[in-house]
């Protein structure tokens, strides 16, 4: 209990540091976000905006705007959006199970494929299937996910047109039931998930061969073969358990990673996720909805890191003491 | 003296190096794309800011990977954008390396509370997804050029270097000859930059090497999402041009395979030959790999 308090404690300092750092750059920057969109407006006076300014609470001292920043974004007050003319909050929280169902799916296969994946290669290393295996890997790995994304689609839904080239659900249908919906969802999402699982395994089938082919040269491993352990054993109970560890501690960098892959990949597929959110702000220059689609996204990394520093304690006991 | 220990350490590098067949398909491919850089005004047949046909034209003897959607020749922009990725890697990597570096051995070699605060730091940075950070790091600069994605690049990439810098000072700190060294009446300063800089240097090349491939990745993202610098086209901005146009798959009735296929390619290409090149250098850093 006191480990999860304490993680639990540090990321929220995390978060917060983050946010101070993100408002002082923003202020030091001299962004004030009046200064830079309505100043070029020749029709607003400019005691409208000392009004506004007023209004928005910009004309106090730097350290009382800091303290509403930061009660403002802990109460989930991230601003108005300037193009869709709503909260920041709402906008980003219609899209954000997107985004979520795109990455608990890609996370979760891609972490079980690897993990068999790694350990076979491992246990065949040299042979033709690790090589191969490992060259294909890191091809993958290489590629971009929008390029990878862009040449699904070109051979996938263009060529070989099985499946639709944009969207997360046909247009204009009306769902009989939700076995129909989630058909339809996953029919949509078939390319988008390719794309972000192909890319993860890529990375972390050659981390877990690695990370197993270091284990095997453990003495353990030969004390385990020379006593007569079967080699199914040696495989499961010794080699995969103890190869795992690395693999769960790349977890949280994971994350990070996995989130920019959604940014890219959903805005090839037009999928309406956060990632394309984020894609449109800039386009948009919305820089509010920037902002908050950013602290939603980290807010939403910090708590996954937190399942996965329980997950991490509860797997290895050692992480308790 | 100095020289002649250094060639020497070349040389015995090398020779190692020549026997790592990965290795060095690594480094061809990097050749052949820095030499395309360097010779891009001589290699590419057109301008490629300007337009020279009628729209997406394909591939064809004219033009070798055809036109994209406002008559501007393919093959030029590849060429010329080989400069511009290459540049913008390489350059983010020196500046991620150096600043990676500082706060590795700083926060190694002090230890204590300032360890704890850079690193705590640095976990932050790492934890983060880096591509939204960067995007509103460069909204807030304002505008989009060439230095502001490798100062956006450098600020967001040093995390790992610093991780790794900071792990090896800190065993080298307790060896024997720094001890000495420091009996002798050796300070921070001598023993920094004498012992410690020199024996974590290796390494740091290894990850400056990967460092290219984590920024070439990252720009190619960035520029793909438009925040790129129009006056100097790197290939994710060429593919930016393609989604942002739909006319890759839009247009005309066909697909305009020969827009994006290209551009990603070059991409995967570098990077792969970088990691290729990383992992050479890795196993003669470390020679306990060798034996795998």
């Amino acid at each position: 209990m006191a480990y999860i308090a304490k993680r639990t404690a540090s990321r929220l300092i995390t978060f917060i540091v983050v946010i101070s750092l993100l408002f002082f750059l923003a202020r030091s920057a001299g962004t004030d976000p009046f200064e830079r969109y309505l100043s070029e407006d020749p029709r607003i006076p400019p005691e409208q905006i000392q009004r506004l300014r007023a209004k928005f609470g910009l004309d106090k001292p730097l350290h009382m705007q800091y303290l509403d920043f930061i009660r403002n974004t802990l109460r989930g007050e991230f601003g108005f959006s300037l193009y869709y003319k709503r909260p920041v909050f709402d906008v980003v929280m219609e899209r954000l199970p997107y985004t979520l169902f795109l990455l608990g799916i890609s996370i979760t296969v891609s972490t079980i494929v690897s993990y068999v994946v790694g350990i076979y290669f491992a246990f065949k290393r040299g042979t033709r299937i690790d090589v191969w295996g490992t060259n294909i890997c890191m091809f993958i790995r290489s590629t971009p996910h929008f390029w990878l994304g862009m040449i699904l689609l070109l051979v996938f839904a263009y060529y070989i047109p099985i499946f639709p080239l944009f969207g997360a659900l046909t247009p204009g249908v009306q769902h009989e039931n939700t076995y129909e919906f989630i058909k339809d969802i996953l029919f949509h999402y078939t390319l988008p998930l390719t794309t972000l699982i192909a890319r993860q395994i890529g990375m972390y089938v050659l981390y877990m061969r690695n990370s197993t082919v270091e284990v095997l040269g453990e003495d353990y491993m030969v004390t385990a073969k020379a006593k007569g352990v079967s080699k199914r054993s040696i495989m499961f109970k010794h080699a995969a358990r103890n190869a795992m560890l690395p693999m769960v501690t790349v977890t949280a960098i994971r994350l990070g990673f996995m989130v920019n892959g959604a940014i890219l990949t959903e805005t090839v597929f037009s999928l309406p996720g956060t990632g394309r959110l984020i894609y449109q702000a800039i386009m948009n220059d919305d820089f509010f909805l920037l902002q908050g689609a950013f602290f939603i996204i980290a807010i939403t990394v910090l708590l996954a890191n937190l399942v996965a520093d329980i997950l991490c304690a509860w797997l290895d006991p050692r992480i308790k003491i | 003296m100095r020289i002649n220990k250094f060639m020497k350490g070349v040389k015995s590098f090398a020779s190692i190096y020549r026997r790592n067949k990965s290795g060095l398909l690594g480094l061809a491919i990097l050749l052949f794309f820095i030499f395309t850089a360097i010779f891009a005004p001589i290699l590419a047949p057109y301008d490629p800011y300007k337009r020279v046909d009628r729209p997406l034209i394909a591939p064809s003897q004219k033009y070798i990977l055809g036109t994209n959607d406002i008559g501007q020749d393919i093959f030029s922009e590849l060429i010329y954008g080989t400069r511009v990725s290459l540049t913008i890697g390489f350059m983010a990597a020196f500046f991620t390396v150096i600043i990676g570096t500082l706060i590795g051995v700083v926060s190694g070699f002090l230890g204590g509370v300032v360890d704890e605060v850079l690193m705590r730091f640095t976990d932050v940075v790492m934890i983060l997804p880096s591509i939204p950070l960067m995007i509103l790091l460069m909204a807030l600069f304002g505008k989009q050029s060439f230095m502001i994605m490798i100062l956006v690049l450098s600020i967001m990439g040093w995390t790992g270097t610093a991780r790794l810098v900071r792990s090896s000072t800190l065993s080298i700190k307790e060896r024997i000859y720094v001890e000495a060294a420091r009996a002798i009446g050796a300070g921070d300063r001598h023993i920094i930059t004498k012992h410690v800089l020199p024996n974590v240097s290796p390494l740091i090349m290894a990850t400056m090497i990967y460092q290219v491939a984590g920024a070439m990745m990252a720009e190619a993202g960035l520029a793909f999402l438009g925040l790129g610098d129009p006056s100097h086209k790197s290939w994710g901005m060429i593919l930016h041009y393609a989604e942002t146009s739909g006319g890759w798959y839009a247009n005309m009735g066909y697909p305009a395979w020969w827009w994006i296929i290209p551009p990603g390619l070059c991409v995967a290409l570098t990077v792969a030959s970088l990691v290729l090149i990383g992992q050479a250098m890795e196993e003669i850093i470390n020679p306990r790999l060798r034996r795998r």
